[in-house]
């Protein structure tokens, strides 16, 4: 086969081409759901993480936090998502939801500690600063810590949701059609594995280089203050 | 500083391109040292191979995906095993040839034949589509797609198909046809046994597989579901081959000759004894593989043509 037969058949024969579109709405949709899932639990269990008791010593929450990021992150997320595919939600037939579901507790437990390494890079002093001026330890942590460790986190969490949006390529094991699981279908239809593979992996990066480019107007907004 | 960087980028890509190239070196190597085992007792290459025949190595490796019982499976200690395993074995000892079984996915296998592969035996059935690709042996094994339902479930026509979420192995013959149905909606599972357990899962209303794996996961859950035959959906019987690389006719002809040879010699049914009829040897069934394997031959036994009307009624 010519380059141009190889392209023809991986891509429009068939309408091929929508099977893509397809896959990466199915890509996009989990790694969206996901994220949301991820920052919120990912949030809370970093504030659990901080949290002390009186005398300062880890508190039963942090505890339970620290046990969750621990199993999260010492087990492999395609066993996670089939985990949660074969057993825990086997009842259920939204497969997208299962998967945003597994995707997002599992991305929780990285942006609890990108959180945590945000909120522990704001200066001390502004802790205590809001605490001598009246303020509740959570009044302060909402109004002044988690504001300026917002800025501090961007970066790794750009990082996070793009590792995220990647990882999604994995639910072919359950059966989800997405962009990955698109190349090897048109594969296994064409027998011709470049054009398909090659195509996916430029949809990706499209894709994803679209989303750092976000980020980067985030992140210059945020530091505008910066030039003092 | 810059120029630092420079000289250590380009050592990166040098050492990547190394590597790249070097992709073929362990599989070169590994054929010498194959080589050193079987130069006792074959004989140097086969003259009247062509230079590029994978004829001309000791050993072939051999592509397959072991998630297809009785054909193959991950055996006892982990590496494939199972019908096809020992036929290709029994094709590599005629032929003097090593054999090194490789396991992938199974949608990956026709597209690596003649660069990570030499030759595929998967239960792969023979199409058009796959004969563009590869070249392919001749048939030694006749089959028959099967629909997998829930007991009691309504399912029983083609008609009932439509409309239906049914659960496939991604890339076989199951897909392609169920592919085709009007209104179906089709899950492609990397493997069958996933599509079984979401069967079971209530997650897909019926699954269809090649018969023998379909009857083999059957067993497994004989209280709950059943095989229904595909000749009362109108499914083509279809022929199992050995998948070779386009153009290689030394390769096919000492595969082709091999299989006859085993077949003549009784291996071939003492291996269909072994591992697809479990030790028996039903006389009808295996009448109908003969039949199906050596249609094009003079033999035809009365048992197996009238086997042969049975699958192919309808």
């Amino acid at each position: 086969m010519t380059i141009g037969e190889k392209f023809t058949a991986a891509f429009i024969t068939e309408d091929r081409w929508q099977l893509y579109l397809k896959g990466l709405g199915i890509t996009v949709e989990i790694a969206l759901f996901a994220a949301i899932i991820g920052l919120v639990l990912g949030t809370v269990l970093a504030l659990m993480k901080l949290s002390t008791t009186r005398n300062g010593k880890p508190s039963l929450v942090n505890y339970i936090a620290t046990a969750y990021v621990d199993i999260i992150r010492g087990t492999p997320s395609v066993l996670q998502l089939l985990i949660m595919w074969f057993i825990v939600l086997k009842s259920s037939n939204n497969g997208v939801l299962v998967a945003s579901l597994s995707f997002g507790l599992n991305s929780a437990a990285y942006v609890s500690e990108i959180v945590r390494g945000g909120i522990l890079a704001v200066d001390n002093g502004q802790m205590e600063a809001g605490r001598s001026l009246g303020l509740t330890k959570a009044m302060t942590m909402r109004y002044i810590v988690l504001p300026q460790a917002m800025k501090n986190i961007i970066p790794p969490m750009g990082n996070e949701f793009i590792t995220l949006l990647k990882e999604t390529a994995i639910v072919g094991y359950v059966s989800l059609n997405d962009l990955t699981r698109a190349a090897n279908l048109i594969q296994s239809r064409t027998y011709e594995a470049f054009m398909p593979l090659i195509g996916a992996a430029v949809i990706y990066f499209a894709v994803i280089k679209v989303l750092t480019l976000l980020l980067g107007v985030m992140e210059r907004r945020l530091r505008r203050s910066d030039n003092r | 500083m810059k120029k630092l960087l420079a000289a250590v980028l380009t050592g990166v890509m040098c050492a990547s391109l190394l590597t790249a190239c070097g992709g073929s070196a362990p599989a070169a190597s590994a054929s010498t040292e194959a080589a050193s085992v079987a130069a006792a007792g074959s004989e140097s290459a086969p003259a009247e191979a062509a230079a590029d025949s994978v004829l001309n190595k000791d050993t072939l490796i051999v592509g397959t995906n072991a998630a297809f019982p009785p054909f193959e499976y991950a055996g006892a200690d982990g590496t494939p095993d199972g019908f096809d395993i020992a036929l290709i074995k029994a094709v590599g000892e005629k032929i003097g040839k090593n054999i090194e079984v490789k396991d992938m996915e199974f949608d990956s296998l026709v597209a690596s034949i003649g660069n990570k592969i030499d030759v595929a035996i998967a239960g792969m059935t023979v199409t058009d589509e796959r004969k563009n690709m590869v070249d392919f042996s001749d048939p030694y094994y006749e089959a028959v797609q099967n629909v997998i339902v829930v007991k009691g479930s309504e399912i029983s026509t083609a008609d009932d198909l439509k409309g239906k979420n049914i659960g496939v192995q991604l890339g076989t013959t199951g897909d392609f046809i169920a592919s085709d149905v009007e209104g179906a909606q089709v899950s492609q599972y990397n493997k069958g046994v996933d599509a079984v357990n979401d069967l079971l899962n209530g997650r897909v209303d019926c699954v269809i597989l090649d018969t023998n794996p379909a009857k083999e996961f059957v067993s497994q859950h004989a209280d709950e579901l059943t095989a229904l035959e595909g000749d009362g959906f109108g499914f083509e019987t279809e022929n199992y081959a050995i998948a070779m690389p386009k153009g290689d006719a030394a390769l096919v002809e000492a595969v082709n000759g091999a299989l006859k040879e085993l077949k003549e010699d009784g291996t071939f049914d003492a291996l269909v004894a072994e591992y697809i009829n479990n030790g028996e040897v039903p006389e009808a069934e295996e009448a109908s593989e003969e039949a199906s394997t050596e249609a094009a031959s003079e033999e035809s036994s009365e048992a197996a043509s009238t086997e042969a009307a049975s699958t192919e009624a309808e």
